[in-house]
């Protein structure tokens, strides 16, 4: 703990800087998964909230910053300067932690989040075995099974009712 | 004070990943939600063409949210014979006055899709989520949010939300060969105002009184039944999300209802007995939805959904009974 602190105020030399990032790499790495989630979250109870550009400008803004990773003697005014804008980096990141905690509280760890995989694709059977796919509407009627369909279709979700234009559908070629 | 440090660390290498990547899935996952937000908590009012083929209809649109929260839409197709499609919160009522025939489906509020951030794994999982441009849609400045498929059993979609609402102007569904097999987009569109009730209500609710009115309703048991069908080759990335026995409008007896889902596209597999006249294989689309016939074991089996024929066809061929207990003579029944 205290060596991340001594990093933060620019007090380690360059091999225990090195060997400390190593360490909290992979850790950073899960952490994106669980923010990304989180940070969604936030946006769809949406009320509010964080831009969706908020790590963007963090990062911006942290990049406008001095670096500080170099080991250094003495620089006492400096080192004011930085302490405070480490602790209004530190807010914005202790807000976004907070919010993410509060909103899902009991959400999956994020190991497994990061075990998300791509699942292996499966052979799937060729279409040729149906001779031609035609067009619904000169096959009988299928309206009542897309309407109870569209109920649970996340396009429901994501457009509301238009979607349903398909289970209504008489459409005409376009003039 | 200490117990803080790793979380700004850990943030500062966040940051630094995301700059690093070309485009952003936060930004566009987030975007998502907030399309998602926008479409059920604004009032808006426009004009919109649907497109898919060498065929297209236009409709005109309302949705009003009332000040309890309450959400209301009319949709009325304004080229061809008239239709409408009136939402009332969970209950859906479409009318047909060519035929005289009221379709009306009541929903199970329980069961709806909502994007709820749980879901947003699943689609990460199958799909790129990502801001890609901006373009203009109707009068409007707006952000293109693609999402693209990580293999070839599901289609692509292509989202254009205005800049500051986040209201989808235009969805398209992309396949394989990058082309549009289907598309909605507004041409003419407010967003807020004064609306009231009425806007909302259908010209032909006094009118259809007497007309042939076709329910179709979940069953009275909520919760997800055991339907005794399984899927011995289940497309990755689809989940089953619901599996109920219902009835269905023109539909006699129960049909058993499973729906599978990969977060962003769903696939319905009806089961219901044999029809006195032995149903044809067939495969037919309208836009983006393939519906597949066939029959199976003295059923009728239909299987349809937003995605493409091969991904529609291994659920419906890949449908078998669990146990192997003898079928019932009648075959209305699934097993239990």
């Amino acid at each position: 703990m205290d060596k991340i602190s001594a990093l933060m105020d620019g007090e380690l030399d360059e091999d225990e800087v090195s060997q400390l990032f190593s360490r909290l790499k992979p850790q950073g790495e899960m952490r994106e998964s669980w923010d990304t989630f989180h940070l969604i979250g936030d946006a769809l109870r949406g009320d509010c909230c964080l831009s969706p550009h908020l790590s963007q400008r963090i990062a911006e803004r942290l990049a406008t910053e001095p670096t500080v990773l170099a080991p250094r003697r003495s620089a006492p005014k400096r080192v004011n300067t930085y302490v405070l804008s480490a602790a209004a980096s530190l807010s914005a990141v202790a807000l976004v932690v907070w919010v993410a905690f509060s909103i899902h509280p009991l959400g999956p760890p994020p190991q497994e989040m990061a075990k998300a995989q791509i699942p292996a694709v499966r052979p799937v059977p060729a279409t040729d075995q149906i001779a031609s796919i035609s067009d619904l509407s000169a096959r009988g009627n299928m309206n009542e099974y897309l309407l109870a369909h569209q109920g649970f279709s996340p396009s429901t979700a994501i457009q509301g009712v238009v979607p349903y234009i398909r289970s209504v559908s008489d459409s005409q070629p376009s003039r | 004070m200490n117990k803080v440090w790793p979380f700004v660390v850990l943030g500062l290498s966040t940051a630094n990943v995301t700059l690093a990547d070309a485009g952003d899935p936060q930004e566009g996952g987030a975007w998502l939600m907030k399309i998602a937000h926008a479409s059920r908590h604004l009032n808006y009012s426009g004009t919109f063409v649907y497109r898919h083929g060498n065929k297209s209809e236009t409709s005109s649109i309302v949705h009003y949210v009332n000040s309890g929260g309450g959400e209301f839409e009319k949709m009325e197709v304004l080229d061809g014979p008239a239709r409408e499609v009136v939402r009332n919160n969970d209950q859906l009522t479409c009318y047909l006055p060519k035929s005289k025939t009221v379709i009306i489906e009541q929903r199970d509020v329980r069961q709806l899709p909502v994007l709820l951030p749980e879901r947003m794994p699943d689609i990460l999982e199958n799909y790129v989520v990502r801001k890609t441009g901006t373009d203009r849609v109707a009068g409007y400045d707006c952000n293109v949010i693609t999402i693209e498929p990580k293999d070839h059993l599901r289609y692509g979609r292509s989202f254009c939300a205005e800049v500051h609402s986040g209201l989808p102007l235009r969805s398209r569904t992309i396949n394989d060969e990058k082309q549009a097999v289907e598309s909605f987009a507004f041409t003419q569109l407010s967003i807020g105002g004064k609306f009231n009730r009425d806007m909302v209500k259908s010209k032909y609710a006094s009118k259809s009184h007497n007309w042939h009115i076709d329910r179709s309703a979940l069953n009275v048991s909520e919760k997800t039944e055991d339907t005794g069908w399984v899927l011995n080759n289940q497309p990755p990335g689809f989940k089953k999300v619901t599996e109920v026995k219902r009835s269905i409008a023109g539909r006699p007896g129960t049909v058993s209802h499973i729906v599978f889902s990969d977060g962003l596209s769903a696939i319905s597999v009806f089961i219901e007995s044999m029809p006195k006249e032995r149903p044809a294989q067939t495969m037919v689309h309208q836009g983006a939805i393939h519906i597949y016939t066939r029959t199976y074991a003295g059923h009728m089996v239909t299987v349809l959904g937003e995605a493409p024929a091969a991904t529609v066809m291994q659920i419906a061929n890949s449908l078998e009974l669990r146990t192997h207990a003898p079928l019932p003579n009648n075959g209305s029944h699934p097993l239990k």
